[in-house]
């Protein structure tokens, strides 16, 4: 269900399974990147599936029971403690963001993803072996950033 | 050891979570239904094994949310790593394939739920699709 605005622009909305967590996305978030990596996996029961936007257009409508978990030295998840719902993934040092701190939201977290298209599949040699990507045409591209077939 | 004979062992990122399983299953299923999309951030993968199977060696940080009135959904209240799907008055319990130690032998079998997919993907692996559960009545 898109919950459009009288001038029929999409409303980008989200939140958890709960509704502990809900949040409004100012901005037409970025292109999907369905992560590999093993992180995102053991997370997510699978691959991490995420939308880019500046932090500052990410606006927490509820947030009683959101909360972070420092994955590595680099980034923080958060989540919802009540019912479990993976939400967001952001990087601790944002200090060399030359466009301003930026966040990343679970696409499977937003109540209508209609519109969004897949741009890419990343940390691709860091992929489970349980599983095919498939022939899906999206690009590929290694933890080096390399792309690769 | 080969991997077809390894036995599985899991758990969340954080460790608060660790679990042995007895039994190995017959592979991954995927489901696609709108409430896994929103648990797991995106689609579901999970093996399914008899509850009676699985030993803990660690559940301190292990969480239950009642996700509907057929089941309640496990996770690290920690982490936030989404491990389970356990069906009301079923024998089986449903794990989270990437919260398995790899390797584990296993291959992905077929797409569940595909009903409720979302529009900004494809299934492009060319596994059966079931629109609704792909386990047998």
């Amino acid at each position: 269900m898109t919950d459009a605005t009288a001038g029929g622009e999409q409303v980008w909305t989200g939140g958890c399974l709960c509704g502990g967590v809900r949040y409004a996305i100012d901005t037409h978030p970025e292109p999907i990147s369905f992560c590999h990596c093993s992180q995102c996996r053991r997370q997510h029961s699978h691959v991490g599936a995420y939308t880019g936007l500046p932090r500052a257009a990410l606006r927490l409508l509820n947030d009683a029971t959101l909360t972070w978990y420092a994955s590595s030295d680099r980034a923080r998840r958060g989540f919802c403690a009540r019912c479990g719902a993976g939400l967001f993934w952001e990087a601790l040092d944002q200090s060399g963001a030359e466009d301003g701190p930026r966040i990343t939201v679970t696409a499977g977290s937003l109540d209508d993803a209609s519109g969004l298209r897949v741009e890419r599949h990343i940390f691709v040699d860091h992929k489970g072996a349980y599983y095919d990507i498939g022939d899906d045409g999206v690009e590929r591209r290694a933890s080096t950033g390399e792309t690769v077939e | 050891m080969s991997e077809q004979s390894r036995a599985l062992s899991g758990g969340c990122l954080c460790g608060g979570v660790r679990f042995l399983l007895a039994e190995r299953p017959d592979g991954v299923v995927t489901c696609h239904c709108g409430q896994c999309r929103r648990f797991h951030g995106h689609i579901g993968a999970y093996i399914t094994v008899p509850r009676d199977t699985v030993a803990f060696d660690a559940d301190a940080t292990l969480s239950w949310y009642r996700s509907s009135g057929i089941a309640e959904r496990g996770f690290c209240g920690r982490c936030g790593s989404s491990l389970f799907w356990k069906g009301d008055g079923k024998s089986e319990i449903e794990i989270a394939a990437g919260s398995l130690d790899q390797p584990t032998g296993l291959t992905t079998l077929r797409h569940g739920y595909v009903a409720g997919k979302a529009d900004y993907y494809e299934i492009a692996d060319g596994l059966e699709q079931f629109p609704g559960s792909s386990e047998p009545e």
